[in-house]
C-alpha cells in the first residue's frame, strides 16, 4: 500500500473508535429523546441505510443535496463537504451561505434539503415547516470573534460587557477611552450586521447579561438576531462584509465569526467571562464554553457567557436542520449518513479553520437527532 | 379589370372613393379571409394583454397590502415619518424615505449634466472615430448588472472614498458644510455615486438616441447663422431631443430609487436619520433587502418590511407623476420655440452683452 493511503487508514481507525464511542452513548440516550419515534425503531437488516458510525461510506447513493444558512458555518461546511466528496463521488453538496434566517425560512418551505443555523428553529419557527417535524443537529462549535483594526493598538485589548456595550451604543467614540496606550482621536467605528445573524445573536445576548446600560438602551432583554442598534456604526451584510469593512477601515470593530477573524488575520479583543477573567478567542477557549454544554439540546442550546477561568464568552454550535420524513428515500439516506459523518469524522476538517471540535455530548445529539429519520411511510432510515 | 393591389389597399382605406366598384369583391375577399378573422385575434391579444397586465398589478397591490396590512394597521400614517426599530415594534419608514430621495437627487445631480455632456459629445461633436466606439462602449456599459456595480464600490470605491474623496470633499470652502463627520467610505454620498455611476450609461445612450435624431437641417440652420458647434448642441440639440431626454432621465430615475443590493452594500446601513452626505444610512431598497430574509413570516416585522414596499411603490409613483407635470407645466407655458429660435438665440448671445 503506497503512502498515499497512509491518512485514510488512520481516518478509518477514527471513525471506528468515533463510532464505537457513539453506539455506546446512544443506547442510554435515545430512549428519553426520541419519544415521538419510539415505534419506528428498525434493526441493521431491515434499516435501508443500515447504521450510523461516522464512516464516509462509499455505499452512499448517489444524491445532490442543497442547503442554505449561515454564512458562520460556510467555511467549515465547504471545506468538510469538498473532504466527503473525495471518497463519495456520488454525493455533491451545494450549500448556499446566505444567512441563517434563509436557512430557516428555506427549510420551512422545503426549498432545501437541509438549512443551517447558530440559533436552532423555535417551536413557533417548526410549527410553520411544510413539512412537518424538524430534526435539529449540531455540526460545528465556533466562536464569535470581536475583531479591530486599530493601527498601534495593542493585540487581545481587554473589553467587558459595559465598554462592548458604550462601543455600539456611540457612548464610547474613541480608542483612547478603551485603552490609555492608544493615542486620544482615533474614533471608533462600530460594525454590525445589516441582516440578522447568529453572531449578533449571541453578542446581543453577551451584552444583555453583563450590561444593564445596554438593557437600558434597546429596552428588551430577549436577545435577538437583528441587531439591535442599527442606528449606531456601519451594517454591513454577512461575515465577509463585516470583514471586509473592518479589514480596509482603520478605527473599525466588528463581531465575526472566528474563522473569518482567523482567516482575515484580525487581532480580537479579550472578553471578561463571569469567571472574572478576560479571554481572547482561540479553539481551546472556544471548546472550553463548548464543554459547558452538558445538557445540549435544540431549546437548551445556549453556551454565551459561561464560566471557566479559559472560557472565551462568545461561543455557539451551528445546527443543520433537516426533515424528520424524508420523502425520497435515497435523498434521506445521503443527508444522514452525510450528516453523520460530519459531525465525527468530518470535524477534522474543523480545527485548521477556526472551529473547535465537537464535544462528545454534541456528537451524541447529533447522532439520536439523525437515528429519528424516516422515509415517507414512516419507518426509520438507520438502525441503532 | 385586373386586380391592382395599390387599388385594393387605396379602397380599403377610402371606400368613397370612385374606384370602388371593381375591386369590392377582392376587398370582401380580404376582409373575409384575413382580416376578419386576425382582426379579431388581434383585438383578443390586445384585450387579454390589457386584462393580464392590470390583473397582475391588482393581484400585486392586493398581495401586497394584504401581507403590510398588520404593519400598517400597526403604525398608521406614522409609517411616513417614524424611525424603523423592530426591538421596539416601530416600522417607520421616515429614514428610509429620506435616504431613498437623497440617494437619487445627488445621484441625478452628479449623472444628468455628466451624462448629457456625453451624449451631446458623442451625438455631434465627436469624430466619428471617437463616437462609434465609445458609442458601443455606453451601450454595453448600460447592460451590466447592478450587483457589479456594487460589488466594485464595495472593494474599489469603498477604501478610496474613505481614505482620499471624503477627506478632500471636507476640505473644499462652502461644500464643506455637506461633508461634515467622519470619513467611513460607505455613506450617503458614495451610495450617491454608485448609482450615478449605475445610471449615467442609460442617461447617455438614450438621450444620445434622442440627439440624433435631431434634424440635420436644424443643426444646419443654426451653423449657418454661424453658432459654434457648442452653442448648437446647447442651444439647437438639447431642446430638439427634449423627450428623449426626459425619458432617459425619468428610467434613471426609476432604477435609482428602486436599487436595492448595490446600495446596500456601499451605504452602511445605518437607520439613523443623515445629517450630512457622509453620514452612513439606508435607503427603502436597501432596507428591504436586509430585513427581508430575516423577518419570521406571519410576524409583525415581516409586514412592516412588506409596507415598506408599499411606500417606495407609492413614493417613486407620486415622484414620477409629479416631474412628469412639472415638465409638462413648464412647456405649456412658453409657446413652443422651434430649432432655429434657438439658434438665433445663440447668434445674439454672442453677438450682445458678455452673457
Amino acid at each position: 500500500m503506497s503512502r498515499r493511503h497512509a491518512p485514510a487508514l488512520l481516518a478509518t481507525a477514527a471513525v471506528a473508535l468515533a463510532a464505537a464511542a457513539c453506539s455506546s452513548t446512544s443506547s442510554s440516550t435515545s430512549s428519553s429523546t426520541s419519544s415521538s419515534t419510539g415505534a419506528a425503531t428498525a434493526d441493521a437488516s431491515t434499516a435501508p441505510g443500515g447504521t450510523l458510525g461516522g464512516a464516509a461510506n462509499t455505499s452512499t447513493p448517489a444524491a445532490s443535496l442543497t442547503g442554505a444558512g449561515a454564512s458562520s458555518a460556510q467555511p467549515f461546511l465547504t471545506r468538510a463537504f469538498y473532504d466527503y466528496s473525495r471518497s463519495n463521488h456520488d454525493v455533491t453538496v451545494n450549500y448556499s451561505p446566505a444567512g441563517s434566517a434563509v436557512g430557516i425560512s428555506d427549510i420551512q418551505s422545503q426549498n432545501v434539503d437541509f438549512g443551517q443555523s447558530e440559533v436552532p428553529m423555535s417551536a413557533s419557527d417548526q410549527a410553520k415547516a411544510k413539512g412537518g417535524p424538524i430534526l435539529q443537529v449540531p455540526v460545528d462549535l465556533g466562536g464569535v470573534a470581536i475583531s479591530y483594526n486599530v493601527p498601534g493598538a495593542p493585540k487581545n485589548l481587554h473589553l467587558d460587557g459595559d465598554q462592548l456595550a458604550g462601543i455600539y451604543l456611540g457612548t464610547i467614540t474613541d480608542w483612547h477611552q478603551i485603552d490609555s496606550s492608544i493615542p486620544s482621536g482615533t474614533t471608533i467605528v462600530p460594525v454590525h450586521r445589516a441582516d440578522s445573524s447568529g453572531p449578533g445573536y449571541d453578542l446581543d445576548r453577551y451584552l444583555i447579561d453583563t450590561s444593564p446600560t445596554w438593557v437600558g438602551a434597546i429596552g428588551t432583554s430577549t436577545p435577538s438576531k437583528t441587531w439591535p442598534k442599527a442606528n449606531v456604526g456601519i451594517g454591513q451584510q454577512l461575515n465577509s462584509g463585516v470583514a471586509n469593512y473592518v479589514k480596509q477601515t482603520p478605527g473599525a470593530v466588528g463581531y465575526v465569526e472566528y474563522a473569518y477573524a482567523l482567516q482575515n488575520g484580525f487581532t480580537n479583543a479579550a472578553l471578561l467571562n463571569p469567571s472574572g477573567s478576560y479571554v481572547s478567542p482561540s479553539i481551546a477557549s472556544i471548546a472550553a464554553a463548548g464543554s459547558h454544554a452538558t445538557n445540549l439540546s435544540s431549546a437548551n442550546f445556549d453556551i454565551v457567557n459561561q464560566p471557566g477561568a479559559g472560557t472565551y464568552p462568545l461561543a455557539n454550535f451551528s445546527w443543520t436542520l433537516i426533515y424528520q420524513k424524508q420523502p425520497v428515500t435515497n435523498t434521506g439516506i445521503a443527508l444522514g449518513k452525510l450528516l453523520d459523518w460530519l459531525a465525527t469524522t468530518g470535524q477534522r476538517n474543523a480545527v485548521p479553520l477556526g472551529y473547535a471540535p465537537l464535544p462528545a455530548d454534541a456528537q451524541t445529539v447529533a447522532h439520536t437527532e439523525l437515528l429519528q429519520l424516516e422515509d415517507s411511510s414512516g419507518s426509520a432510515l438507520f438502525a441503532s | 379589370m385586373t386586380y391592382r393591389p395599390d387599388a385594393a389597399v387605396s379602397t380599403l382605406r377610402t371606400p368613397e372613393a370612385s374606384s370602388w366598384e371593381p375591386v369590392a369583391g377582392i376587398a370582401s375577399i380580404l376582409e373575409r379571409r384575413r382580416s376578419r378573422p386576425r382582426g379579431r385575434l388581434y383585438a383578443a391579444v390586445r384585450w387579454g394583454g390589457a386584462a393580464v397586465f392590470a390583473g397582475v398589478f391588482l393581484l400585486l397591490l392586493v398581495t401586497l397590502f394584504h401581507q403590510a396590512w398588520a404593519a400598517l394597521a400597526h403604525m398608521g400614517l406614522s409609517i411616513l415619518w417614524r424611525g424603523w426599530n423592530p426591538a421596539k415594534a416601530q416600522f417607520g419608514a421616515g429614514v428610509f424615505i429620506v435616504g431613498t430621495l437623497l440617494t437619487t437627487v445627488v445621484a441625478l445631480v452628479i449623472a444628468v449634466p455628466v451624462g448629457l455632456g456625453t451624449a451631446t459629445f458623442l451625438a455631434g461633436l465627436a469624430p466619428r472615430w471617437v463616437a462609434a466606439p465609445c458609442t458601443v462602449l455606453v451601450e454595453f456599459l448600460a447592460a451590466i448588472p447592478s450587483i457589479v456595480v456594487g460589488l466594485w464600490g464595495l472593494i474599489v470605491l469603498t477604501p478610496l472614498f474613505a481614505r482620499h474623496v471624503e477627506p478632500f470633499l471636507k476640505e473644499v470652502p462652502l461644500l464643506g458644510a455637506l461633508f461634515h463627520g467622519q470619513p467611513l467610505g460607505a455613506s450617503i454620498l458614495l451610495a450617491s455615486v454608485v448609482l450615478a455611476i449605475m445610471v449615467l450609461p442609460t442617461i447617455v445612450a438614450l438621450s444620445r438616441v434622442a440627439m440624433s435624431g435631431v434634424a440635420m437641417a436644424d443643426r444646419e440652420a443654426g451653423l449657418a447663422l454661424a453658432a459654434t458647434r457648442w452653442q448648437v448642441a446647447r442651444k439647437v440639440v438639447i431642446p430638439g431631443a427634449r423627450r428623449g431626454i426626459r425619458a432617459a432621465v425619468t428610467l434613471a430615475m426609476g432604477r435609482a430609487f428602486g436599487e436595492a443590493i448595490a446600495v446596500a452594500m456601499v451605504i452602511g446601513n445605518n437607520t439613523a436619520l443623515p445629517h450630512s452626505l457622509l453620514s452612513p444610512g439606508a435607503t427603502l431598497g436597501s432596507a428591504i433587502v436586509n430585513s427581508f430574509s430575516e423577518a419570521n413570516p406571519g410576524s409583525l416585522e415581516k409586514s412592516g418590511v412588506v409596507a415598506l414596499v408599499i411606500v417606495l411603490l407609492a413614493i417613486s409613483v407620486l415622484v414620477n407623476a409629479g416631474g412628469q407635470l412639472l415638465l409638462r407645466v413648464r412647456e405649456e407655458g412658453p409657446p413652443p420655440r422651434g430649432p432655429v429660435d434657438g439658434a438665433v438665440e445663440a447668434i445674439a448671445g454672442t453677438v450682445g452683452p458678455a452673457s
